[in-house]
């Protein structure tokens, strides 16, 4: 539903970023001073290697124009961006490595949309009237620093600092472990925010390393994220366990209240093989600090490459956040599920996803989700051309099966996207 | 005169022993069984140590040029590998990192800063698209550990005099050809033609390798050119090798996720 409401454009990444960033300005100006300080220390590190050694940096990136359709309601809208990424990168100082990257997106087509229009009727009548505005959403072009970092590496350890890519878990779908991230069902792989925060890796061994995160999130040491992880290789198995102790911002979308809670996480997860087949799984447990409504949240996947060239995969995926009956789903449920508050509104999901090599140049494939507690499933039909060398091109298509109210309704409408990413 | 008398006496000794030396030495070659002349020929493809930058070259099925540069790095005969894209910018920072001769292979994607883990049967995939896979690319000891080898009468191929030998997977083995059959240069102890056959059909003869352009880096014989041609799909993938040296040392920690994400 979230996928349609936004045009069916699957990087939702994005559109949590202009939600909360550009939307809801008064969220940006809230954040914590040190996370200010961070950004602009990061940012003057930055451009100073670029200054002294601009020969030493190399800045590279992307053009990528999308052109997103939907029919919804008998009627055709479109939602479209041109998006510029700039990457610099230097190794000019030794094991000193700075990168950055800055995103300008342009918007055109319907910017403006009405959530209320892709909630089930039900839900709709339980809003008064004068809170209509607070649902629209209006996607407006936007610059911002989506990563700038500073990473030194002394022998086995690496300090990164700044705002920077963090990705956990083994999923392919989503990540329990991960809770700086939400994935998009239908478009898993595509990149993810920079998080402002003090990463330390520390590689033992081999196949052994250690990770300290602090994402300061909040003004202050107790409120910020703290996160340990380790990770081990035994056999053709990789294992870790982390645990990570947040706070979690809800919000209460009939009265756009926030509230804080702390939360603690105990994760885990795997990746390895069994039988010829790939295996991977993670999971997590949350506390949640002065209540009794402690969650837990695991997938479990496997896939297989056939000698055609086919490749398979199936993961199983529960949030015990979700809601296992359709009907019970209410306001909050959907909003926290488009804003990326919680990862799933229905309780159990299966993702399927078959990729093949038609020739060495064009990949079909697709994925199919299965909300099993709400039995509403949606088709993702995908074709990956390589149209040059640094040229791709990606068409995707959505389609929903299901009825009014649950997470993949036939009746919100049916689209898809035209996506080209020039590199250079 | 004396002193002219001694230097012919040595020379007319040294020609003799060199010349007793290769005698022996071709005896020794022409009696070597087929597990030696692989153990050699892997020995001699899989220095200890080696750190270079290869381009890569893919003829695509509509005719159209695919090229890659990557830089590539190696430990323990092979056992370790590391390789990390150049070029072009789409793939730039990417890294494979093989462990366990490849039954271990990871891959950093830079772009999602993700390191993800591949299980055995994904080395049976394309690497970017081309004719190799990464079981081509980074199993040092293949051919020891998973077929059996059987020497056939000697063959000339390329120009150069060969031995001929055929492996046959163990029953054991999950290895993706069924059949592997190939020339090694006798003198180099490099192969130079590889005929790849199909892991259900032995008789479906799936890729070729060729092997060109040997020049002797840091004392070890070394093909500078492969060529993989593709007989189902009639395509092909070139690799040269624009630089390399053995005489390195690289440190542990270069083949770990760290190492990947430098």
């Amino acid at each position: 539903m979230k996928h349609l409401k936004l045009g069916s454009c699957p990087d939702l990444s994005f559109w949590i970023i202009i939600y909360r960033k550009i939307v809801d300005p008064a969220k940006r100006e809230n954040l914590p001073l040190g996370t200010w300080f961070l950004e602009l220390g990061i940012c003057i590190l930055v451009l100073g290697a670029c200054s002294f050694s601009i020969a030493q940096v190399d800045i590279y990136g992307y053009f990528e124009p999308q052109f997103s359709g939907m029919y919804y309601d008998s009627a055709f809208y479109q939602v479209n961006y041109n998006k510029l990424r700039i990457d610099l990168k230097s190794t000019a100082v030794k094991n000193i490595e700075f990168g950055a990257n800055v995103i300008y997106l342009l918007y055109f087509g319907k910017k403006d949309w009405d959530i209320l229009d892709f909630l089930p009727e039900h839900i709709v009548s339980t809003i008064p009237s004068e809170m209509y505005p607070y649902y629209q959403l209006t996607f407006k072009d936007t610059l911002f620093l989506d990563n700038a970092y500073a990473r030194v590496n002394i022998r086995r350890l690496a300090l990164t600092v700044g705002k920077q890519q963090i990705s956990m878990g083994t999923g392919y779908f989503s990540n329990p472990t991960d809770i700086l991230n939400t994935k998009d069902a239908l478009d898993p792989t595509y990149e993810q925010p920079g998080h402002n925060a003090i990463r330390l890796n520390l590689y033992i061994g081999n196949r052994m390393n250690l990770m300290g995160l602090y994402t300061p999130i909040a003004s202050d040491w107790e409120n910020s994220g703290k996160l340990v992880r380790a990770k081990i290789g035994i056999s053709h198995f990789d294992f870790s366990v982390s645990g990570h102790e947040y706070q979690h911002t809800s919000t209460n979308f009939y009265t756009f209240q926030q509230t804080q809670e702390r939360r603690m996480l105990i994760g885990a997860d795997f990746v390895g093989e069994l039988l010829g087949l790939g295996v991977w799984g993670e999971g997590i447990y949350n506390f949640i600090e002065d209540e009794d409504d402690d969650f837990y949240e695991f997938i479990v996947g496997t896939d297989y490459t056939f000698e055609s060239g086919l490749y398979g995969m199936l993961e199983y995926h529960r949030n015990s956040l979700g809601k296992s009956d359709y009907t019970e789903y209410n306001l909050n449920d959907w909003m926290r599920f488009f804003t990326g508050e919680t990862k799933t509104i229905s309780q159990d999901q299966v993702y399927g996803f078959i990729q093949y090599p038609l020739t060495d140049l064009i990949n079909i494939g697709g994925s199919i989700i299965v909300c099993v507690s709400d039995k509403s499933v949606a088709f993702v039909p995908t074709i990956n051309y390589s149209l040059f060398e640094n040229v791709d091109l990606m068409l995707m298509g959505n389609f929903y099966v299901g009825d009014e109210g649950k997470t993949f309704s036939s009746s919100l409408g049916n689209g898809g996207f035209f996506r080209t990413t020039v590199y250079f | 005169m004396n002193c002219f008398t001694n230097l012919l006496k040595i020379i007319s000794c040294a020609a003799v022993v060199l010349c007793a030396l290769s005698i022996s030495s071709q005896l020794y070659a022409q009696d070597m069984t087929a597990d030696e002349i692989i153990n050699t020929m892997t020995e001699t493809m899989n220095p200890d140590q080696s750190q270079g930058r290869m381009k890569m070259t893919i003829m695509t099925t509509s005719g159209q040029e695919r090229t890659f540069e990557y830089e590539t790095f190696s430990k323990n005969q092979g056992e370790k590998s590391l390789m990390k894209y150049v070029k072009p910018t789409r793939v730039k920072d990417q890294a494979i990192l093989m462990l366990n001769n490849a039954d271990d292979i990871w891959v950093y994607f830079p772009r999602t800063k993700r390191v993800r883990k591949l299980a055995t049967h994904a080395k049976k995939q394309k690497v970017e698209g081309s004719d190799f896979s990464y079981e081509d690319m980074g199993a040092s000891n293949t051919f020891i550990d998973e077929y059996d080898a059987v020497r056939h009468n000697d063959e000339k191929k390329e120009g150069r005099q060969c031995y001929k030998i055929e492996l046959t997977r163990k029953s054991e083995s999950s290895a993706s050809y069924s059949r592997i059959v190939m020339w090694v240069d006798k003198e180099y102890m490099v192969p130079l033609v590889i005929g790849y056959y199909h892991e259900d059909d032995p008789k479906l003869w799936e890729k070729q390798l060729v092997c060109s352009d040997i020049q002797l880096i840091d004392g070890i014989y070394t093909p500078m050119k492969f060529v993989m041609y593709n007989k189902l799909d009639n395509t092909h993938t070139s690799m040269e090798i624009i630089e390399v040296t053995y005489k390195v040392e690289l440190p542990d920690n270069l083949f770990t996720e760290q190492g990947m994400q430098q």
